[in-house]
């Protein structure tokens, strides 16, 4: 960086990705006081290990490999055409360490790839990372209390590292194949980390079963409510701070729309933000549209939950999921009128699958994520229809058939199928559920003897030191 | 004598890769795959050991239904005060 205007522009950058990533650390807080407010007392160490450990294990595998494929997949591979090169982004790469950004020492590295990377793959890999954690902690909410925290980890890596990434490669990608022959949009992941989340947590649920005593011996749910609602809904709280960083995470912050590396028109500059697809938005609108989805989502869920303060705060959330695929163009009342229909297919699609199905989804992970998510792709194909996918030539438009179709394999094909999958495997090894004794008395049944065996020992030891005879 | 590529900040416009034993990112891939797959399988027989456990220690206070009943009647002692 030899002048002040490149640096700004690079440094800002690198400081704006930066910033989201520490404002989506939040979702996960969010995340692990809502399970912890959810389960019952006897659960909670168990709980919060669960969720919190997915952080290094989605963390070091999404370094391994998750981010390569992002870049390798875009074709598939072999639905549009082979595997992609992506040298800056293996393991071994030298840009995935402290970089200068000159003479690269591998020579599977361009001079570009070391000037473009250098300063902005840490970043740019860890906010794609926070994007990993949200969908593995999604899935996180609907199985607590019977599933083994092996498993579960296991299957946090298929989604956080292998995936989600593979959807974000073909779906949420400038150059994705999906983009190019189905015109699929979803600017703000509606369908790339939610549908896919709920998608992955339906497979998982419906092979792990309900929690014992969900319900009754004639199939009526019953009610286990959180022990915490008050933690539930800070919780809840602290996704939607999340979410913010989430959205501007989505988006490339400053970029020439005309520049040579983009559409290449001559003699013309446009300096913009722009979404995932390199098309311009605005900070202002997806503020705009994330707000008011919100509000409309919160609206239709205090509405049809009769003032659940749960049911209310997760409207809220599916407000945003419902409408995040076309925030990026929706006009401010129109993200309001969407946002309140994901809340009100959330609310009702939870309780008629459990009612139909008997699923127990601990936390309306499925309903929240999964249903408001695939109706935010299908609204966005319709309300978008006839707009260009990208601002490249040759790409296919948006379309209904287009987002339907991408709503169906971003849930199905890579959530459902391979968590039922994965999860039917171990189960067959005996290592999807923990032992059924242990699930009746809690998981932490030795954590807390030995923490009442402690305290015992403390009081009696004051006891003895204040001469009491007792 | 340095560990990496640098020992000066004078060409600083020339410099690559600035962290330490620069060659050896292939070796330190290979270990921090196999130290992932190591815990996993660590993991899985720890919770194993402590599942068995378990299971023994709630068999020996008579199975389940007993431990529920006796942690229901310590609540009500400590509530009782």
């Amino acid at each position: 960086m030899d002048n002040e205007l490149t640096a700004l522009g690079i440094i800002f950058t690198e400081f704006y990705y930066w910033v989201t990533v520490v404002f989506m650390f939040l979702i996960h807080v969010g995340f692990c006081m809502y399970e912890v407010g959810a389960s019952r007392y006897k659960n909670h160490t168990h709980t919060l290990m669960k969720n919190t450990m997915l952080i290094p294990l989605v963390t070091v595998t999404f370094f391994f490999f998750g981010w390569w494929i992002y870049f390798a997949f875009v074709n598939g591979p072999w639905i549009i055409g082979p595997l992609v090169d992506a040298p800056f982004a293996t393991p071994w790469s030298e840009l995935m360490g402290t970089h200068m950004g000159n003479a690269a020492i591998q020579d599977t590295l361009t001079v570009d790839d070391t000037a473009f990377w250098a300063r902005i793959n840490g970043v740019f890999w860890a906010a794609f990372l926070l994007f990993s954690w949200t969908a593995a902690s999604i899935v996180s909410g609907a199985v607590i209390e019977r599933i083994r925290p092996s498993a579960f980890w296991i299957l946090a890596v298929v989604i956080g590292s292998f995936t989600w990434i593979i959807d974000a490669s073909w779906g949420w990608s400038w150059n994705g194949w999906m983009v190019q022959k189905l015109g699929y949009h979803d600017a703000y992941a509606s369908g790339v980390i939610h549908a896919i989340a709920g998608g992955f947590a339906l497979g998982v649920l419906l092979i792990l079963g309900p929690r014992i005593g969900k319900f009754a011996a004639d199939g009526t749910p019953r009610n286990i409510n959180p022990h915490n609602p008050w933690l539930v809904t800070i919780g809840l709280f602290l996704i939607y701070t999340g979410f913010w960083g989430f959205y501007v995470a989505c988006n490339i912050p400053i970029i020439d729309v005309y520049g040579a590396s983009m559409l290449d028109v001559a003699d013309k500059t446009f300096f913009s933000a722009t979404n995932i697809y390199l098309q311009p938005t605005t900070l202002s609108a997806i503020t705009f549209n994330f707000l008011m989805s919100l509000s409309g989502g919160l609206m239709v869920a205090y509405i049809v939950s009769n003032g659940d303060a749960f049911w209310t705060y997760s409207g809220g959330l599916a407000g945003v999921i419902g409408a995040s695929s076309g925030n990026d163009l929706y006009h401010p009342i129109q993200a309001m009128l969407i946002g309140g229909g994901g809340a009100f297919i959330a609310y009702k699609m939870h309780y008629w699958v459990e009612n139909k199905f008997k699923i127990d989804d601990a936390v309306g992970a499925v309903a929240v994520h999964g249903y408001a998510g695939f109706y935010g792709v299908c609204m966005a194909g319709f309300m978008l229809w006839g707009y260009p996918s990208s601002p490249f030539e040759g790409y296919a438009p948006i379309t209904p058939w287009g987002n339907f179709i991408g709503a169906l394999i971003m849930f199905f094909v890579l959530g459902f199928f391979p968590a039922l999958i994965v999860s039917k495997i171990l189960h067959a090894f005996g290592m999807l559920r923990i032992p059924r004794e242990i699930e009746m008395v809690g998981l932490d049944i030795n954590h807390e003897s030995l923490r009442t065996r402690e305290a015992e020992e403390v009081a009696q030891a004051i006891r003895a030191e204040a001469g009491s005879g007792a | 004598m340095s560990t990496g590529l640098v020992d000066n900040w004078l060409n600083l416009d020339t410099f690559g890769p600035v962290y330490p034993f620069v060659g050896t990112e292939g070796i330190l891939a290979f270990v921090g795959i196999a130290s992932w797959i190591v815990w996993h399988i660590w993991q899985i027989r720890k919770e194993n050991a402590e599942f068995k456990e378990d299971i023994e220690n709630i068999n020996k206070q008579g199975g389940p239904g007993k431990v529920l009943d006796d942690e229901a009647r310590r609540e009500l002692k400590d509530k009782a005060g």
